[in-house]
């Protein structure tokens, strides 16, 4: 129980650090808000203008000033309003983040599911010929940028064979192609976690005995080896899933998919502070609670943990 | 050590009994699914335009949202202004059927086209034309993702002392003398909607109420619009019955949808990146539109300190660069070398006479005469305009230009150029700069006038009473001839004075496929959407 509740306090004294490096190193970023968003249309601006931008989004009050505002405002769940549309941004952001989510759900069951078979299948035949040509896939993806590999397949699955659309969220299949790109980044990572706590575990002697004993190689591998192989792997789930909403930016931009990364891009773009903000915090968020879940569902798989 | 390798080998691999491995099988699975998936989402074929429904993509957003001064752009013909502008970006009839002209300037009358209803049923008359320019003058300033009410906003409503229906007609008093008020409410200032469509506040209480050939049947931020052909529009029925204008932020992405068929044609500005345009236009499937465009590369001078304090190094300057390699070669063909400080597209304004050259020996002896800089030159451009413009590498041809002439150089890639411009910390600044409006009076008032901000707070140093007189002149001439020798002497100067020189004029490419006519698209970017058709 104390044990819990440290790691909640932890927890909090994190996010409290995140929000001022997430204020501080956005509002003191190059570029002037209120320039940019008079400039969207393509138009340079007046000075006075300007000014008046300046003044109506506060932002010509003291910086310590407006972050003990904007973390008043947080506190309650209001993260301001867009810059460039005064739409609220919480609601901008939840309205984007189910799509987000449905893109890193599968995913990250593209790359848990390709890195589990990938690793199994080397550890029964490592000598393999599929086995050795999934190793030297794995390096070669994990050596290509995601933005590369989209390009690619994009002008292969959908330009080439016109099987999937290229992007947009407009058909059921509209998920697949973002989705196995931004699979494939985190495919490499896990499996290479994987495969060597595999390699590790097949040394250790309960592993011998499960096979002195008879029982078959499959049954030894997946339900053994890979049972004492999980918490490493599960760890590795935890960053990977990490990473794959930090990668969404990319891919969704790319294939044009309506999450909450696009939205994070656009803003960038504009000095959308306010939602660059609240983006950069909830990520943060989101990866340390996805950590912390990762932590406790190791805790479940080894007992030796749970002390 | 060998032992731990020999360990990456699973110790009972080869217990393995014969039939199916499970790792095949499992990939085999895994095959099956995929091709499933694919199979079931396959047969797109090219919903780029299907049955009276047209598909297009746009890189941005072309609906803002009711917060938006507009909601929507111009380019879906949702809404009409009084005035536009033609290919010459001279104004033209819209709403307005024509104007006068009193007082020397201080009256304009417009004459509403007759028999024209809202998307709502309600007829447009002169009160809703009143209400639509008093709630533009109550928002202003407001900044819009299309046309931000500000300087503009000023040159169009900054001398007017009052507006009011007569008689079905529009009468604007102006405190002031304007020549030519029309030309400064084209588009985007004179927008006409409902005034039913909008709330107390000025913003809009629910979707646009236009009086053009289409209407906004449904807007999903960060996707798409989807527009719905309006059956009781005055110019008759559009020939497609939906248009669906799709936002696809990445080029490479924008030209795969192209490609794979989803969509029919790529609109807006920067639809297709210079480096795109010739693959794209070799492709039989598509036919290219390129239309000059109201935007300009310009390089700055900080005349403020040395080196660009003397004259003669900004004629070195002028003279070292390459205009047609940047043109042709690095934008693509895609822009036109530049000389008169006006390009092509504010038409008789543009001075033919001014014209710019090539002559880097010229160029060399300029500077022996002058002394070489002691340090590098400054070349500063944004980060943020990289990535329409290779204006990495146009910078890089600037900077060997003027080595080549004994100007020592160094690039300056900066996020925030304001900055850097603010500390008087450059010596040439290349960027774009637009007049949708076709004004020139803007940009010469804004930029250079020597009280004009941005001539004063970024330090370009330009003085020169002279020049302000003619600006001043020149906006209130009344006459188009007088006008023009005023704005054409205006540039004769400019090209002497080279506070900043004109490099290329840019194109504006836009793409359809070959199943599609009518692509017509303004200096401006504005497409019009109503006279897209199928082809036969």
């Amino acid at each position: 129980m104390t044990r819990a509740l440290r790691r909640v306090a932890e927890t909090l004294l994190v996010l409290l650090v995140l929000s001022v490096l997430t204020f501080l190193l956005t509002s003191l970023a190059p570029g002037d808000p209120a320039e940019e968003i008079l400039r969207r249309g393509g138009v340079q601006p007046t000075a006075e203008s300007v000014a008046v931008l300046r003044g109506e989004l506060g932002l010509d009050r003291p910086l310590f000033s407006r972050y003990l505002r904007w973390l008043l405002g947080v506190l309650r769940g209001d993260f301001g309003r867009s810059y460039a549309d005064r739409a609220p941004v919480a609601a901008e952001i939840l309205s984007r983040v189910p799509a987000t989510l449905r893109l890193a759900g599968t995913a990250s069951l593209i790359a848990v599911g390709l890195a589990v078979l990938v690793s199994v299948r080397a550890a029964l035949r490592p000598r393999a010929l599929d086995s050795r040509i999934a190793r030297v896939v794995t390096v070669a993806v994990a050596a290509v940028p995601p933005y590369i590999v989209g390009i690619l397949l994009i002008s292969v699955v959908a330009v080439g064979m016109r099987a999937l659309p290229t992007g947009g969220d407009g058909s059921p299949g509209a998920v697949i192609l973002p989705a196995v790109t931004l699979g494939l980044a985190g495919t490499a990572t896990l499996l290479r976690l994987l495969r060597a706590d595999l390699a590790a575990v097949a040394r250790l002697p309960f592993v011998k005995l499960a096979v002195a004993k008879g029982l078959s190689a499959r049954r030894t591998v997946m339900v053994h080896a890979l049972r004492a192989a999980a918490p490493g792997a599960i760890t590795a789930a935890g960053v990977v899933l990490a990473e794959l909403l930090a990668g969404a930016v990319i891919v969704e931009t790319l294939f044009a998919w309506p999450g909450v990364g696009q939205l994070a891009v656009t803003a960038i773009r504009q000095r959308d502070i306010p939602i660059v903000q609240a983006y950069v915090l909830l990520t943060a968020l989101a990866t340390v609670l996805v950590l912390t879940l990762a932590d406790l569902c190791v805790s479940v798989a080894d007992p030796r943990v749970r002390r | 050590m060998d032992r731990s390798r020999r360990g990456t080998r699973f110790p009972i691999s080869a217990g393995t009994r014969g039939g199916v491995r499970p790792g095949a099988r499992a990939v085999a699975v895994l095959g099956v699914a995929v091709l499933a998936a694919l199979a079931a989402c396959g047969g797109q074929g090219s919903a780029g335009q299907a049955e009276g429904r047209l598909v297009l993509a746009a890189p941005r957003d072309l609906a803002a949202g009711p917060e938006d001064p507009y909601f929507t752009h111009r380019t879906l013909r949702v809404w009409e202004p009084l005035v536009t502008l033609d290919d010459e970006m001279r104004p033209a009839p819209a709403l307005a059927t024509g104007w006068e002209r009193a007082d020397r300037g201080r009256r304009w009358t417009f004459t509403l086209r007759g028999g024209v209803r809202f998307s709502d049923g309600t007829p447009l008359t002169a009160e809703a034309v009143v209400a639509n320019i008093e709630r533009f003058r109550r928002i202003a300033p407001r900044p819009s993702a299309f046309f931000s009410l500000d300087a503009g906003m000023e040159a169009a409503y900054g001398k007017l002392a009052g507006v009011r229906a007569e008689a079905g007609k529009v009468v604007f008093t102006l405190a002031e003398p304007v020549a030519d008020l029309p030309a400064r409410l084209a588009d985007f200032y004179s927008m006409i909607q409902a005034p039913s469509a909008f709330g107390p506040g000025g913003d809009f209480t629910g979707k646009p109420v236009g009086t053009g050939p289409y209407t906004l049947a449904s807007w999903s931020k960060g996707q798409q619009v989807e527009l719905a052909a309006n059956p009781g529009y005055w110019g008759g029925k559009p020939a497609f019955d939906r248009i669906v204008v799709r936002t696809i932020p990445d080029a490479n992405a924008r030209v795969a949808a192209l490609r794979a068929g989803e969509v029919a044609g790529l609109i807006d500005k920067g639809a297709l990146l210079p480096g795109q345009v010739a693959a794209v236009a070799a492709d039989g499937r598509f036919r290219v539109t390129r239309t000059p465009s109201v935007l300009t590369h310009y390089l700055t001078f900080n005349a403020s300190r040395k080196p660009f304090a003397d004259p003669r190094l900004r004629e070195a300057v002028d003279l070292a660069i390459d205009r047609k390699a940047i043109a042709g070669k690095l934008l693509a063909g895609t822009a036109a070398p530049g000389s008169p400080f006006l390009s092509p597209v504010f038409g008789a304004l543009s001075d033919p006479g001014v014209r710019s050259a090539y002559d880097p020996a010229g160029a060399r002896r300029l500077v022996d005469a002058a002394g070489r800089p002691a340090r590098p030159v400054s070349i500063l451009i944004s980060s943020s305009e990289t990535g329409q413009f290779p204006y990495t590498d146009i910078a890089e041809v600037l900077r060997a230009d003027l080595e080549d002439a004994g100007l020592p150089a160094r690039v300056n890639v900066a996020e925030a150029t304001r900055a850097v411009m603010e500390a008087g910390d450059y010596d040439l600044f290349l960027s774009a700069y637009s007049v949708p409006n076709g004004d020139p009076d803007y940009l010469f008032r804004r930029f250079l006038r020597s009280d004009a901000a941005w001539n004063r707070d970024r330090n370009l140093g330009y003085r020169s009473d002279v020049f302000d007189r003619l600006i001043d002149r020149a906006a209130a001439a009344g006459g188009a001839d007088e006008r023009r020798e005023l704005y054409h002497g205006v540039q004769r100067l400019l090209a002497d004075d080279r506070p900043m020189i004109p490099l290329a004029y840019q194109d504006n490419p836009v793409v359809t496929s070959t199943a599609v006519t009518g692509l017509v698209q303004s200096p401006a970017y504005l497409v019009d959407l109503a006279k897209l058709a199928p082809s036969r």
